[in-house]
């Protein structure tokens, strides 16, 4: 019998329980344990940055809503910045503030979701409700602000679309008093339980040096124990005001990915009771009439502010022609937005830095050697979200 | 007694437990589906009858118009009994448990019991053995590889319990001197239940009962984000049906079976009612022993992560097999001193 | 490695005490979470007979508006097509004749006005484009259908009846801004 006869070949995917978007892994089993694994992309592949070639910068908002939809703010306001930082547009401390609010909700919202969901991989569905009823809570918020929950196309280009309203504002008290306790709870249930510790310790472990090199970014790389944050090391929207703590974790084992993300919910929250507390007032909106949508009472009374109106809608205005860069910290790690404007109503050309599409290159090197249990709460602890993988 | 009247009485007395062991089965998927959504701040399915109780009812309604799907590559006949065996044997191991006194009906006296086997326990042992035939037949029938991950999970895990299971039991026995079930019964409620006598034992037990009911967090036979559906994954319609019926039932079997050897089966604890209605009280008893077992079973498979694999057999093996020998030196120790 | 900010906390502490070892305590504490929970208060809504509120901003089913006098506001400028970036809205202009004035509201008319809900993917940037106050998204929601023919909304759907109008008024984006409706 030569050494592949007993080996068993097994498609993790695409319609696996445990790959959470369409992911598919081809792995080679020697018994329960790992011997090869190739993860395949591009099921849900659907040319993001070719789209955004043809559309005006407003209407890739909604595009971005579908890169990582556990937190599409992020990726809404993410490319907002980076617009802006094109046009040279400057915002103030109060749309700042809101961004900062909005765009910790999300990583909350992200960050809940991976970990419960590691929680159900690994057998214990309860704690998953416990925490997901939260996040209704988020989406409910988001509602409130961008009116709808999942795909928000929040903020526009210079600011919101529209103020937070007291609602909003109550609703957001609302989380920062109700989620603390349920995310304790949480906690004990998980953070100390023999069970989940050795489901989890040791499992789907990279070196800061290998995950450096594959180019790790966000919690999974912080899990290793490099304090990098993109918030903390290049503030954009006035990060550089609050106060906040980078966890890190030790090996980069499942386990140290589990408690950074528990780390930085708590450290979200901070930064938002903080937002929220000083959040100036003013307009929600920059003075950009070549940008922002003028009110619609203007657009009847004044001649300028109606053809504003008709020429941001037709995407006509003038853009600077240019490159930059512009990345968040997304909930899964640095999310880039490079963006080349020849100066049209539309980029000469997008591309979109996703963190996911850096962790599944990694995840082989991570699960082989490992059993097949381990191969499926390594990819959920990874937070390798589909839409964000394959754009 | 006529023969005639033996078998006429023990036939409907085992129409009736196999009738009770079906209907708490099918509870028991409803009790499940309910607890698990308290549990988990939900309200759990509602929309069948009054409080979805009519649910259970819809959900073999359902498993019966189902498409009857056997694979093309699979082996159909063994396929088939895959799910019957598991069935069947889950059935079988009701008979020896004494469900209660003797009830006296005519100047009769009727045994609760089908059958007081002198090693009763002997016969539970060796009924839950072959259950797991049913899962690994049915999962290699099936031809599909994660099926047969489960199967060679299931075959080894059972394997592994049984011993762990049976040293903590002849702990019990030595405490007893008796292999029947319905002695063991009458003993406890003579003096203490055993539980106070071998707590160590019990735990063992429990413990092995979850294991042996692939039951969170040891249900790595059927781990839903692991391996789809384990051993059912190819299994549709009603025989996928039998293979949930006899895991309840398993279940329901495995509380009785706890309840009379570590809680006094059907012993009212502190009361000392004589006559039919005693009996009946104490059968009353004893079924809400089992419930109140049933409900630790949901319990904790709503709160635990499972292990893994090699994890649980480190426990088996390195954990509770120590143990139960353990458990077993110092009651052994403790019966010569005495 | 070297710290690159001031502010690194290391969280996760994988040593385990002699309690921890022996699994029952961190699984009695999981199971009195657990059990507190069974007797908490549900948070399920019952759908169909219990419906949670939307924000008054919610971007659900479209309207095309009439104006006070039940005149079709929509122009058929095509801004909203352009600005949509699901392309899920077709139009076809018309010329109001003589006559038709109550049911028009300005020359030019949408003979035909499509949105394919399967394409929608309710950003709401028709209606923020929109400078008729024509279309808006309301607190509706798409009904489902097995047909896809189905999800093709012409004027005859999306317009409102004039028997029946659509309250937008809470949707303060607009009203707010502008003074009159």
């Amino acid at each position: 019998m030569t050494h592949s006869d007993h080996l068993v070949t097994v498609n993790l995917g695409p319609t696996h329980p445990a790959t959470h978007g369409i992911l598919q892994n081809v792995i080679q089993l020697d018994g329960e344990r790992i011997v090869s694994a190739v993860p395949t992309i591009g099921y849900i592949h659907r040319a993001f940055e070719k789209l955004a070639e043809h559309r005006p910068y407003y209407q890739i908002t909604p595009i971005t809503d579908r890169l990582n939809y556990c937190s599409s703010p992020i990726n809404n306001i993410g490319w907002e910045l980076t617009v802006e930082k094109l046009l040279n547009v400057q915002t103030s401390q109060r749309i700042d503030y809101m961004r900062v609010i909005i765009m910790e909700l999300a990583r909350i919202a992200d960050h809940l979701i991976c970990n419960s969901i590691l929680g159900v991989d690994s057998g214990a569905f309860s704690g998953f409700l416990y925490l997901f009823q939260h996040r209704e809570l988020i989406y409910e918020i988001y509602e409130e602000i961008c009116g709808t929950r999942l795909t928000t196309n929040i903020g526009r280009i210079g600011g919101f679309e529209r103020d937070f309203s007291d609602i909003a504002r109550q609703k957001i008290q609302k989380f920062l008093d109700i989620f603390p306790p349920a995310l304790k709870e949480f906690e004990s249930l998980f953070n100390r339980n023999r069970i989940f510790m050795d489901r989890t310790i040791g499992v789907g472990a990279i070196s800061a040096e290998r995950a450096l090199n594959y180019g790790f970014t966000g919690p999974n790389l912080r899990a290793t124990g490099v304090d990098y944050d993109v918030r903390a090391l290049t503030p954009y929207s006035s990060y550089s005001d609050f106060d906040f703590d980078i966890p890190i974790g030790e090996s980069g084992d499942t386990y140290d990915r589990f408690m950074v993300r528990n780390e930085e919910m708590w450290q979200s929250l901070r930064i938002i009771d903080q937002a929220l507390r000083r959040l100036p007032a003013g307009p929600y909106h920059v003075d950009v009439p070549e940008f922002y949508l003028p009110p619609k009472s203007d657009v009847y009374e004044y001649m300028e502010a109606l053809i504003y109106h008709f020429k941001i809608v037709m995407g006509e205005i003038p853009v600077p022609v240019g490159d930059v860069y512009h990345s968040v910290e997304g909930a899964n790690g640095e999310l880039g937005f490079y963006l080349i404007s020849d100066g049209g109503r539309t980029p000469f050309r997008l591309h979109f830095r996703r963190p996911c599409f850096v962790y599944y290159q990694a995840f082989p090197e991570m699960v082989i050697g490992s059993l097949l249990s381990d191969a499926v709460i390594t990819m959920s602890s990874l937070n390798v979200i589909a839409g964000e993988l394959d754009a | 007694m006529s023969i005639y009247l033996f078998l006429i009485e023990k036939t409907i007395l085992s129409l009736v437990i196999f009738a009770i062991t079906l209907s708490i089965a099918m509870y028991s998927t409803l009790a499940e589906r309910k607890f698990a959504a308290f549990f988990q701040d939900r309200i759990g399915p509602n929309r069948a009858g009054p409080f979805g109780l009519l649910q259970p009812l819809a959900d073999g309604l359902k498993f019966f118009f189902k498409e009857e799907f056997i694979p093309a590559s699979s082996d159909k006949i063994l396929f088939v009994l895959g799910p019957a065996i598991a069935m069947i044997m889950s059935c079988m191991s009701g008979a020896v448990i004494p469900w209660g006194k003797s009830l006296i009906i005519g100047g009769h006296p009727v045994s609760l019991q089908i059958t007081d086997l002198n090693i009763g326990i002997l016969y539970i042992f060796a009924v839950v053995s072959f259950g797991v035939y049913g899962v690994i037949l049915g999962a290699w029938a099936s031809n599909n590889k994660y099926a047969l991950l489960s199967a060679i999970r299931a075959s080894s895990q059972m394997i592994s319990y049984e011993i762990a299971m049976g040293l903590a039991l002849i702990a019990l026995v030595m405490t007893t001197g008796t292999l029947s079930l319905s002695k063991i019964v009458e003993s406890q409620a003579a003096s203490h239940w055993n539980i106070l006598l071998q707590p160590l034992g019990f735990l063992i037990f429990l413990i092995c009962v979850f294991a042996e009911t692939n039951r969170t967090p040891f249900d790595l036979p059927e781990c839903e984000a692991e391996l789809i559906g384990g051993y059912h994954t190819e299994y549709s319609s009603m025989k996928l049906g039998f293979y949930l019926f006899a895991e309840y039932i398993n279940m329901f079997v495995a509380s009785a079976v706890i309840s009379t050897l570590y809680f006094g089966g059907y012993d009212v604890p502190f009361l000392n009612v004589s006559g039919n209605i005693g009996v009946l009280l104490g059968t009353a008893c004893l079924f809400a022993k089992i419930f109140g077992f049933i409900f630790l079973f949901m319990w904790v498979r709503w709160t635990v992560p499972r292990f893994r694999y090699d994890q649980l057999m480190r426990l088996g093996w390195n954990g509770l097999i120590p143990l139960a020998i353990l458990n077993l030196l110092v009651t052994g120790i403790v019966l010569v001193l005495n | 490695m070297k710290s690159l900010t001031h502010r690194a906390k290391r969280v996760s502490n994988k040593r385990m005490t002699f309690l921890e070892k022996l699994y029952l305590p961190a699984i009695l504490g999981g199971m009195w979470i657990t059990i507190r929970h069974f007797f908490k208060k549900k948070v399920t809504i019952k759908y169909p007979e219990q419906v949670r509120e939307f924000s008054p901003v919610f971007r659900g089913l479209h309207v095309l508006k009439r104006d006070d006098t039940g005149a079709e506001r929509c122009t058929a400028c095509g801004l909203c097509a352009v600005a949509c970036p699901a392309e899920a809205i077709t139009m076809d202009a018309a010329e109001r004749v003589h006559g038709e004035e109550s049911m028009y509201r300005e020359e030019k008319y949408a003979s035909r006005y499509d949105i394919n809900m399967l394409r929608c993917i309710f950003c709401g940037l028709c209606e923020e484009a929109c400078p008729k106050q024509a279309i808006f998204l309301t607190d509706r929601i798409v009904p489902a259908s097995a047909r896809r023919d189905d999800f093709v909304w012409g004027k005859d759907r999306l317009v409102e009846p004039l028997t029946h109008r659509i309250d937008i008024s809470k949707r303060h984006f607009y009203y707010k801004q502008q003074g009159k409706p």
